[in-house]
């Protein structure tokens, strides 16, 4: 009797707002999951046949099913992901462990407010500049001011490949380039710490840098999972810096994003199905990245 | 352990372009092993005058001196001082154990396994044995105090510095830690610099009381002695709950004139008195007397307005007739009193105070007389 009254209640609270909020949140669902969809039947299907014979939202009919260009997509891409995680990763590091340094430094350090502001400024001016402004400059800095290529010649005798000077320039270029947006993102984490506890560390008899390595750096984990992740995310996608740096495609030292790039075009048309293959495999390690640091990232981007 | 010394320790805030005076000109000097309290309101200067013995404040002028050292200039990680922080300031990735081996670790050479010892052994101490391998974030308010202190305790420093340890704890707890810290603070013999603003816990602990208004010393001294010989107006109003009484009076020849009523002067405190234009009578509201009839010109007719019955003792709030100025008094417990009630209010002219009225200096304080203050009889 009372669960027949209960159930007729919770008939009456459906309202009309839920039904709508509940429809609008599927239709962005799909218009998200969509492409991705349709991306993913796209690269099991045979080229030119399969793509063209069958609806780009369907997947592929037995016939026109193939995993063969899962296959050369990685074939192309493999030196690419390695030549991507040589530099990708070293500078994700390093411009994350730079960043949180220089937080520090401008938060919790004890110096004047002063002397904080313009250096404050001046990263915060260094996120802003483009990409596009930078191209030639950066090209004459490494062609011209610092000839890594000249200084590193005792390595090409060993063997290595000069191309491989490019991957050092990415990752020096993403470096710099990535240390102002770390170094934000942990200003406003550390703002947030308590003085008192630093203060506390320092009458027990903690160095600056001991209170960095035993306080601070400990209790930055979730930001730097926030910052890994968007890092990792930036660098291995970029593309930009590595036509100026690296620029062909057939060099040895060719990012993943390079390749991708010219992947599938040929004079008889677009691969599709090869270009879908080689964009999911390139995409892979950004998501491991989030996968790897989800839960610290949900902490970090709730502080 | 070693004594403590402030000498003209000043402290000045650079705000745009005004200068703010936190901390004025304070001397004072604690002697080894001893508890001085540094009482006042918010904003008093007490605090910064922590923070620069600690060294997490630079010092604008004056010195520190701990033992035969001066420590201006040292960093705080060289001055051998603990200090305990209002918010605890536990390390929260850290276990209990951890937040208390932290200072022995980076300020000794210390072995570990002495280290482990020195840990449990304060850990017993202070009753947390239980709670080592815990984190802050799983212990209530009074275990992380717990630990707090005992984070100071372990590295057995030459000061402890207390900044508001107890408030965030409450009432009966507070109460509970008050009378431990001081036990504590006796076993220990450590030098100890605490501050607060709450004068119960002023007048309970400290072997003296350093009170504080704008930045600048008011007075230090043991309590009692702020108690009955408060140096000012500022003092006497301060230390003591409820608050002492005050009037704003006219000298006029051996009596004071004010708006509620007139207080004849007898010849010792008129000598004191003289010369002084404005003053201020002050009176603890334990000294007034309700009497039975007016005997004399120190008996006033007031009526009684409020009254909080404590048990113990009730605090009464007496109306002079035809004005606002309200006369508190403190009575038995057990004595019966209504609102609206009319009384006689004594003002006995031996426990009064004279306050100058316009530096606040005291003119003329209470007399104790030996006799008065009586001994816990023994066999």
């Amino acid at each position: 009797m009372a669960d027949a009254e209960e159930d007729a209640s919770a008939l009456s609270s459906v309202d009309l707002s839920r039904v709508a909020l509940y429809g609008a949140l599927l239709a962005v669902m799909a218009a998200i999951l969509t492409p991705i969809e349709a991306g993913l039947v796209t690269s099991f299907k045979t080229s030119p046949g399969g793509v063209s014979s069958t609806l780009p939202f369907a997947p592929p009919t037995p016939e026109f099913f193939t995993l063969s260009k899962w296959s050369a997509a990685l074939n192309a891409l493999g030196r690419g992901m390695v030549n991507s995680a040589l530099y990708a990763i070293p500078a994700t590091v390093i411009s994350a462990f730079l960043g949180s340094l220089a937080a520090y430094g401008l938060t919790q350090a004890q110096w004047k407010p002063r002397y904080k502001a313009p250096l404050l400024a001046l990263v915060v001016a260094g996120i802003f500049i483009p990409y596009q402004a930078v191209l030639v400059p950066l090209s004459r800095f490494w062609a011209v001011y610092a000839p890594l290529d000249e200084w590193l010649s005792f390595l090409w005798a060993l063997g290595i490949n000069d191309d491989y000077v490019g991957i050092l320039e990415l990752l020096i270029t993403h470096v710099a380039y990535g240390v102002p947006i770390c170094t934000v993102l942990f200003r406003s984490y550390y703002k947030n710490m308590s003085i008192e506890m630093v203060e506390s560390a320092r009458l027990d008899g903690a160095s600056l840098r001991r209170v960095y390595r035993r306080i601070i750096l400990p209790l930055s984990t979730p930001m730097f999972a926030v910052v890994l992740i968007y890092q990792f995310t930036q660098i291995w996608n970029d593309l930009l810096f590595a036509l100026v740096l690296v620029s062909t495609e057939s060099s040895p030292a060719a990012p993943v994003t390079l390749i991708l790039a010219g992947l599938g075009q040929s004079q008889e048309g677009v691969d599709f199905p090869l270009r879908m293959a080689g964009a999911f495999i390139a995409a892979l390690p950004t998501l491991a990245v989030y996968v790897m640091f989800g839960e610290e990232f949900a902490e970090g981007v709730a502080s | 352990m070693a004594e403590l010394e402030l000498d003209a320790l000043t402290k000045v805030f650079q705000d745009g372009d005004d200068e703010v005076v936190a901390v004025d000109d304070v001397s004072v000097e604690i002697d080894d092993g001893e508890f001085l309290v540094v009482v006042g309101p918010s904003g008093c200067g007490k605090s910064t005058t922590l923070r620069m013995v600690a060294g997490l404040e630079s010092v604008t002028s004056g010195r520190i001196r701990l033992g035969d050292r001066i420590i201006n200039e040292e960093r705080p990680q060289n001055r051998d001082i603990a200090m305990v922080f209002q918010s605890y300031a536990l390390y929260p990735h850290m276990t209990v154990r951890e937040n208390m081996s932290f200072g022995l670790e980076e300020s000794t050479e210390m072995p570990d396994d002495e280290v482990r010892e020195r840990v449990e052994d304060t850990a017993g101490l202070m009753g947390i044995e239980g709670l080592l391998d815990r984190r802050p974030t799983e212990l209530s308010g009074g275990q992380q105090q717990r630990v707090a202190l005992g984070r100071a305790i372990v590295r057995d420093p030459e000061v402890f510095l207390m900044d508001e340890p107890l408030s965030n704890l409450d009432a009966k707890l507070r109460s509970q830690m008050r009378t431990e810290l001081q036990r504590l603070q006796e076993d220990l013999g450590v030098t100890t610099m605490y501050v607060t603003h709450d004068q119960t816990e002023a007048m309970t602990m400290g072997d003296r009381i350093a009170i504080l208004d704008g930045g600048r010393l008011q007075q230090v001294a043991t309590p009692l002695e702020c108690y009955h010989e408060p140096a000012n107006q500022f003092v006497a109003g301060f230390v003591g709950e409820p608050s002492m009484n005050f009037f704003e009076m006219r000298y006029e020849e051996g009596r004071l004139v004010g708006d509620a009523f007139e207080y004849p002067l007898p010849a010792e405190i008129d000598e004191a008195v003289a010369g002084a234009t404005d003053v201020v009578l002050g009176i603890r509201p334990e000294a007034v007397e309700l009497v039975g009839e007016r005997d004399g010109g120190h008996d006033f007719p007031v009526v009684v307005d409020v009254v909080e019955p404590m048990g113990n003792e009730n605090t009464v709030y007496l109306e002079f007739e035809d004005t606002a100025e309200t006369l508190v008094a403190t009575t038995d417990g057990m004595l019966r009193i209504t609102e609206d009630e009319r009384v006689t209010a004594r003002i006995p002219e031996d426990a009064i105070h004279v306050f100058d009225g316009t530096t606040g200096e005291a003119l003329h304080n209470r007399t104790v007389v030996d006799e008065e203050v009586a001994s816990v009889p023994t066999e």
